[in-house]
Order: structure tokens, then C-alpha cells, then sequence
């Protein structure tokens, strides 16, 4: 029944083709002594639609700015953000959101958690409990429905911030980090279940990581950034993960060491210049 | 923090009983025994005139003011507009206060420009105010109320102002990103998240109400033990002194831990951190 509104939504996107166009993208901030500090030079990327696609950098190379820039918290200095189709000139929801740290409210209980997105539009309270059930149940998390997230681990709480995001049934979900502060078996059963989960949905993904084998073992496609100011060096087409079925397989398939050493080139990265 | 030691030791006492004496009897079984041994060699002195009874009063001069202030109704008079008093004011100045300092989050603008004056008002003792409060407001219970709140309203103003200034900025941009408003944002983030700062001042200002009360109580009042203790001082009547005193005592532990519990209330979830970390 949760799935209609999507489906409807997928309908208009199919014929847009696009989930996200960044056409032209520049950013820059000033600093206290008014110098312009320029974070993105120039970003033109079409991230099609259902596709996963992650976003690969140096640190500091100005991700979660073009992340925040297409959610809509940020407005770019110049260029045109558009997601499925429309341009995007504020925060209204469009996007789903996940970050490094799970942001679970810690005086709300899980499904409180879970259904705060279907609060924030209006949703009555039995309507937003009925949904945020079936999604806890589905996961395996409706026994903890009622503990507050501190009584759960980092694993767990990272799953319940997931389901926050689908709950909301956004066509995009922006995944910053989502993996990095897990433990590394925590970190690869996340990564399944997620590529699963979006499967199942057929959800766009973008997924910003600095995880490098990460990003090879679940994307369609990767893009490489530059040093700040930050533009797009290269676009990979990967899809192991579509193609062999899982993560795992692909990072045991010979083309993910090739793909691993082709982007560390990319990055450049240098001791001690880069950190 | 002794509160939750003693309520882990009572836990522990729970299992261990039949075996040998627990921690939790021990404790309070030293604690009578303190008590005794001071009263007892109290009463003694005072009975050989090793010290003044007058000067000092005596347990058993005290029991007797005691039942004579029950019997008569004064105690409960007086002890019945203190609380009043104290409640009342604390009440209203630390909801007022936690109320503005919260609003105060929607404009960044007012908060500065207010913010040399909230300064100036939290460095003042609010005591010094009692006169004029009372020429303005009368001697009765009313100038006492007052007194209370301005005596409570600038610490939860300052505290939870300062709580809105802790709030996770991830946890504000997450809800912009669901789309929501700034009114969503301060009743589902803003207020939750200060929660605990207002809480802690609330434990502060049972203290300072009924420091103002007392004090208004001592420069002019009808009743109050305030008020009990300052006639009573001024007669050289030790052991009424006494009696107000212990009374305050009494008092100011049983609106202790009312808010105590109201803060497992109002902040469960702080509670079950708590619990797991033990």
C-alpha cells in the first residue's frame, strides 16, 4: 500500500531519465577576512535514474557541500540543480538523507524515530505507527520498537536510520558515510542488506565514501573528484554488484583489483600533502 | 550521583539480604547511629550545663516546641506558606524562564541584544530586591511569590538558553531535509533536546525559591518559617529556632526529590542511557 505513492512517482521519473542533473555546479564561501575560498570549481553530472552511484574524493574536496547542495540545504553560487526534473530551490523532502552518525533522536523510541519524517508531513499518528511497523518487522527490528536508540548498538541504530530514510519513500537517498563509524563485518552486512533493500525498491542512490573498495563493491557507477576546488576527474562504470548479484562476489571478482588501483592512481593522494 | 549509588547498593542488597548484612543496612544503620550519639551527647551537656541550653537549645527542649507548634497549628501554618510560597514561585519563574530562554532560539538577533542585561540580572543576588519587592507588593504571601520567581526565572532563562545552543546541528539539518519548519524544528528538536539543561536548572532553583522565600519571610511576613525563625531569634527562643530550621530542612528535601523524579519523568531516555551503562 506504502508502495503506490513510489510507484506513481517512478512512472514520472522514467520518462525524466534523470534522478539528479548538476549542471554546472560552482560553490564558494568567504572567509572571516572576506577571501573567497572556492570549494567547487565545476560540477556537470547526470545520475540516472535507479542507478547507484558513488562519489569518491580526497578529503575535504567539498562532498558533503554538493551533498547538502543537492538536498537543498545549501544553495550553489552558480549553477542548476535539478532532481527529477524540477529544480530544487529549497529543502521539501525530495531527498532522503544518510549520514556518518545514525542522528537517531535519543528522546524519541525507535518507531518514534522511524515515523518522525511521516510526522514532519502531516501523517496521523496510527497511519505513521501502521507504516513504521511493517518496515521494523521487515527488518527484523519490531522487538525493539518501543527502547529508546541508546540501548541499541551501532550497527542496529544505523539500520533504524535506514529505515527512517525508506519510511519516507524518497525517489533519491543520499548515503554520506553511512558506513564508516561501523565495525568492518558490521560495515559489509550493511552493505548487502542496503543493496538489497534498494533493489527491492528501486531507489536512486548516491553514496559519498572515502572507502574506496566500498564504493567499487556496490555502485553502477563511480565518479572521482578532484582536489578542492573540487570537479569531476573520471566516471567509472562499474556494476559488479548488479552483476554478479552481491557485494561480496564483487569485491572477490579479479576486475576489483583493477578498478582499486586505477582509482587510487586517480586520487593521487600523497602522504602528508592530502591530511 | 550518591542517588544512584545508593539506589545500586539497594539492588545488590536485594540478592545478598539472607546471606550477610548488605552495604544498604550498614549504611543507614551508621547513619541512626550517628544521629543518636550527636542528640544523646547533646542532651547530656545541656542537662550538666556543660554548655548554655539557652544559647544553645536542647533535643529535648526541641521535642517539646515540637508538639506544642503541632498541637497549637503554628508548624503547620507556617510551613504551609513557605512551601506555598516556594512551590508556586518556582514554579512560575522557572517555566516562564525555560519558556523565553527556549524562544529565545527563534532570533539570534533579540538574544544578543538582550544579553548584557540577563548578565547583569544573574549577577545580582535577587535577595537584595526584597525590599522593594515587598513596599510594592505587601508583606503577605504574595510579595513572597514574587520573589521566587524573579529568584528562579533568570537561572532556567540562562539555562535553557544555553541548552538550545547544544543541540546537534546534524539533527536540525536532518529535519530540514524532511522538509519541515522552524516551528516543527523547535517543538521536535529544540525543546527534547534542551530538556535535560532545563531539568538541571530546575534542581538549582528549588534552592534559590526557597532561599527568597525564607529571606522575604525574614524582612517582613505574617507567617512562614521564615518568619517562625526570625521572632523565634530574636526572643532567644533556641529551641523554636531549632524547630524551624529542621523543618526547612525537611522541606527542602522533600522538593528535592519530587523534582528528582520528575526529571525520570520528563527525561526517560536519559534514564535508559543510565541503565545500560550500568
Amino acid at each position: 500500500m506504502m508502495l503506490n505513492s513510489a510507484q506513481a512517482v517512478s512512472d514520472v521519473t522514467k520518462e525524466v531519465g534523470n534522478a539528479i542533473e548538476l549542471q554546472g555546479i560552482k560553490k564558494h564561501f568567504y572567509d572571516k577576512d572576506e577571501n573567497i575560498i572556492q570549494v567547487i570549481k565545476d560540477i556537470t553530472l547526470e545520475i540516472k535514474n535507479k542507478e547507484f552511484i558513488s562519489i569518491v574524493g580526497p578529503s575535504g574536496c567539498g562532498k558533503s557541500t554538493m551533498f547538502n547542495i543537492i538536498a537543498g540545504l545549501m544553495q550553489p553560487t552558480e549553477g542548476k540543480v535539478k532532481v527529477l526534473g524540477e529544480d530544487i530551490v529549497s529543502s521539501t523532502g525530495h531527498v532522503g538523507y544518510m549520514m556518518q552518525k545514525d542522528l537517531l533522536f535519543p528522546w524519541r523510541t525507535i518507531i518514534e524515530n522511524v515515523s518522525l519524517g511521516l510526522e514532519v508531513k502531516g501523517m496521523t499518528k496510527k497511519e505513521r505507527e501502521d507504516i513504521a511497523l511493517d518496515y521494523l518487522a521487515k527488518y527484523g527490528l519490531a522487538d525493539f520498537a518501543h527502547a529508546y536508540p541508546s540501548t541499541l548498538s551501532g550497527g542496529m541504530r544505523q539500520r533504524v536510520a535506514l529505515i527512517r530514510t525508506l519510511a519516507m519513500d524518497p525517489e533519491i537517498i543520499l548515503l554520506d558515510e553511512p558506513f564508516s563509524a561501523l565495525d568492518y563485518q558490521t560495515r559489509l552486512v550493511l552493505e548487502e542488506e542496503i543493496l538489497g533493500i534498494l533493489r527491492d525498491f528501486g531507489k536512486t542512490a548516491v553514496l559519498i565514501t572515502h572507502d574506496i573498495g566500498e564504493a567499487i563493491a556496490m555502485s553502477d557507477r563511480i565518479a572521482v573528484m578532484t582536489q578542492r576546488p573540487t570537479c569531476v576527474k573520471k566516471i567509472y562504470d562499474v556494476g559488479l554488484a548488479v552483476e554478479l548479484g552481491s557485494g561480496m562476489k564483487a569485491r572477490a571478482d579479479h576486475r576489483y583489483n583493477d578498478f582499486f588501483e586505477n582509482i587510487w592512481a586517480d586520487l593521487d593522494i600523497q602522504i602528508g600533502r592530502d591530511s | 550521583m550518591e542517588m544512584v549509588q545508593i539506589e545500586k547498593v539497594s539492588k545488590d542488597s536485594v540478592n545478598k539480604a539472607k546471606k550477610k548484612l548488605s552495604p544498604f543496612i550498614i549504611h543507614n544503620l551508621s547513619r541512626l547511629g550517628i544521629i543518636i550519639t550527636l542528640l544523646a551527647v547533646w542532651e547530656l551537656a545541656a542537662f550538666l550545663k556543660w554548655i548554655n541550653p539557652f544559647l544553645l537549645g536542647s533535643p529535648s527542649g526541641i521535642w517539646d516546641e515540637t508538639v506544642r507548634l503541632i498541637q497549637s497549628g503554628q508548624l503547620y501554618t507556617d510551613m504551609f506558606a513557605t512551601v506555598y510560597g516556594t512551590i508556586l514561585g518556582f514554579v512560575i519563574g522557572s517555566l516562564l524562564g525555560s519558556a523565553i530562554g527556549l524562544l529565545l532560539w527563534y532570533s539570534k538577533t533579540l538574544a544578543t541584544i538582550i544579553d548584557p542585561f540577563v548578565v547583569a540580572l544573574n549577577g545580582l543576588p535577587k535577595i537584595a530586591l526584597a525590599p522593594m519587592i515587598i513596599i510594592w507588593f505587601g508583606s503577605g504571601m504574595f510579595s513572597k511569590i514574587i520573589l521566587a520567581s524573579i529568584a528562579t526565572f533568570i537561572v532556567a532563562l540562562l539555562s535553557a538558553y544555553q541548552g538550545t545552543h547544544q543541540i546537534d546541528s546534524n539533527l536540525v539539518n536532518l529535519m530540514k531535509s524532511l522538509g519541515s519548519s522552524k516551528g516543527q524544528i523547535f517543538k521536535k528538536v529544540v525543546i527534547p533536546s534542551s530538556l535535560p539543561w532545563i531539568i538541571s536548572a530546575f534542581r538549582l532553583n528549588i534552592g534559590f525559591a526557597l532561599i527568597a522565600v525564607i529571606g522575604g519571610e525574614f524582612i517582613s511576613s505574617d507567617k512562614g518559617l521564615g518568619r517562625m525563625i526570625f521572632v523565634a531569634g530574636n526572643l532567644f527562643n533556641l529551641n523554636v529556632v531549632w524547630v524551624g530550621v529542621l523543618s526547612l530542612m525537611a522541606v527542602a528535601i522533600i522538593l528535592y526529590v519530587i523534582v528528582s523524579k520528575m526529571e525520570n519523568r520528563l527525561i526517560p531516555w536519559e534514564d535508559s542511557k543510565r541503565q545500560k551503562e550500568n
